[in-house]
């Protein structure tokens, strides 16, 4: 008799065979880009004027933010102008990651109920469409930064890795609150709480140097306080990010990236019946 | 969750596809609203459960060969779509053990993955891509849909302008190219006018191959018993019946009729 190519049985927490759920996962890549794309049309980003918004958007977001510290700072320069701009922008990756990550699942409950696939496509998906949203952004960082004449140097480079890390970081919050708000639906009307604390509490309206160290310390709770400081000491100061930042990025990256991924994969079996 | 070209191998006349056995299903669901973080917080320390148990299967035990298309009946919740659903991996099971012998498509509901605010055309790839299809044949199979579907030029508008009939005419015709060694087919056959619906038929009655398996569930009984050669009865999550189709499906009339129900049952 032929060996079963699938059995189900009753459920158990507990991880799916990994390398079968890799492949499946990677013969659905397609889907993946292409469900992005209809997501991102169907919030009328197919049209010039919808793409010209995706960097109006961010343009007017960091002119407001920007008139903000200008009033209560009461001073202001082209660098600061720079920093807000290239970590606001950063800083919507992981935020719209996040909130296009928490409904991920729930709303995807007719793909859910009604098709065997990897779940984590979809979480995946919102970090995908967050990512789309941030290239235009990117675009326009290089635009003003020439503009507003900051300094370059080869250490820039380093931005390339730490994007890397800020992707990995996006995408493990995106599938751990999609995950958590499949149990807890209300995540869902606090998540705009915690993106709004994480942008005060990050440096992005101020610098991480004009922080005292004593809240420094405090920061190591902030996923991204780090991230964020390193980032704009490479594409806005052209200066190498500290090494104990970059760990201090990584290390949280990592973190919640595994926990998120754990406990996503050894549940979803369960979502279908939750939903 | 395999992809379809995963695995393309034949498949011995009357060998097992799918082996179900005692099969029990039981889904807990919350009685008020949705499950919250508030909602648990008040309940703590009370060790209240504001829960409900339905049990949707009860020892279900079911052989599907190959060469076989198994019709299933059985009024409304009778646990027809649970039992799909567990067969296809949708849901796991709380009891027993169901062995699947090859690719599995399903069709449980009609346009899933489809979005209505891209055209036919982007919808045929995106539906497809969820079915488990990959890109290429898609692209080799986009003619046969479109002609299938009959929309002619409406497949390059956007779907939300489509009539019902036109969307399910599309979404069916989608997922009729797809030949998986198992085909789940959950009242999907009732689309469009009365002509798509033969239209339709007829392509469920291709696809009946001696390599293939298909899992056919419908209320339309006199459909059930032209196409499938062999049906389960389900009643309240338990086997009732199993057999010829013809005796299987009388009985179940005579059991509906009992309840003086029938008139509500024979529906497609």
């Amino acid at each position: 008799m032929e060996k079963p190519v699938v059995v189900y049985e009753p459920f158990r927490a507990g991880l799916p065979p990994m390398r079968e759920y890799m492949r499946s996962l990677w013969s659905r890549r397609t889907f993946i880009s292409e469900f992005s794309r209809s997501e991102l049309r169907e919030q009328n980003y197919g049209s010039v004027f919808g793409q010209l918004w995706l960097i109006l958007n961010p343009l007017l977001l960091s002119a407001v933010y920007f008139l903000l510290i200008y009033v209560i700072g009461g001073s202001s320069d082209a660098n600061r102008f720079g920093h807000l701009t290239a970590s606001l922008f950063l800083f919507y990756l992981i935020a719209n990651s996040l909130t296009g990550g928490v409904k991920a699942i729930t709303s995807g409950q007719r793909l859910i109920l009604n098709t065997s696939f990897p779940r984590v496509m979809l979480p995946i998906s919102a970090t995908v469409i967050a990512l789309f949203k941030f290239i235009p952004t990117l675009v326009v960082f290089v635009a003003i930064h020439a503009i507003i004449g900051l300094p370059y140097s080869w250490q820039m480079l380093w931005a390339i890795p730490i994007l890397f890390i800020a992707l990995v970081m996006a995408l493990g919050m995106a599938i751990l609150i999609s995950c958590i708000n499949v149990y807890f639906r209300d995540i869902s009307s606090m998540l705009p709480y915690l993106t709004r604390s994480l942008l005060y509490l990050s440096p992005i309206l101020y610098e991480a140097t004009n922080v005292s160290d004593r809240i420094k310390t405090l920061e190591i709770a902030n996923p991204i306080f780090f991230l964020l400081d390193s980032w704009s000491r490479v594409v806005v100061h052209a200066q190498a990010p500290s090494m104990n930042g970059l760990i201090h990025a990584s290390v949280w990256a990592l973190f919640l990236f595994i926990t998120g991924t754990y406990f996503f994969l050894s549940r979803e079996r369960d979502f279908a019946v939750r939903l | 969750m395999i992809s379809l070209s995963d695995f393309k191998h034949e498949h011995s006349p009357h060998s097992v596809a799918v082996s179900v056995k005692d099969l029990g299903l039981t889904y807990t669901t919350s009685i008020d609203k949705k499950p919250t973080l508030k909602a648990r917080l008040k309940t703590l320390g009370r060790g209240k459960k504001h829960t409900r148990i339905v049990r949707a299967l009860n020892d279900v035990s079911i052989d599907v060969h190959y060469g076989t298309v198994l019709g299933i009946i059985g009024s409304n919740g009778a646990g027809k779509s649970s039992l799909m659903r567990v067969i296809s991996g949708i849901v796991p099971p709380t009891q027993g053990r169901v062995e699947v012998y090859g690719s599995v498509s399903t069709l449980l509901a009609l346009g899933v993955g489809f979005n209505p605010s891209m055209t036919g055309r982007d919808n045929v790839y995106l539906g497809g891509l969820a079915a488990g299809m990959s890109r290429e044949e898609i692209d080799a199979n986009f003619d046969a849909i479109a002609d299938f579907s009959e929309l002619g030029e409406a497949i390059d508008a956007p779907m939300r302008t489509y009539s019902s009939g036109m969307y399910a005419r599309l979404a069916f015709s989608v997922a009729a190219v797809v030949e998986p060694d198992i085909l789940i087919i959950d009242e999907a056959l009732s689309t469009g006018d009365a002509k798509f619906k033969e239209k339709s038929l007829n392509r469920i009655k291709e696809l009946r191959t001696a390599d293939r398996a298909l899992i056919l569930v419908s209320h339309a009984l006199a459909t059930i018993e032209d196409i499938c050669n062999e049906v389960v009865w389900l009643n309240k999550g338990t086997l009732m019946m199993r057999g010829n189709p013809t005796e299987v499906i009388a009985a179940y009339r005579e059991f509906v009729n009992a309840r003086k129900s029938a008139s509500s049952d024979e529906d497609v």
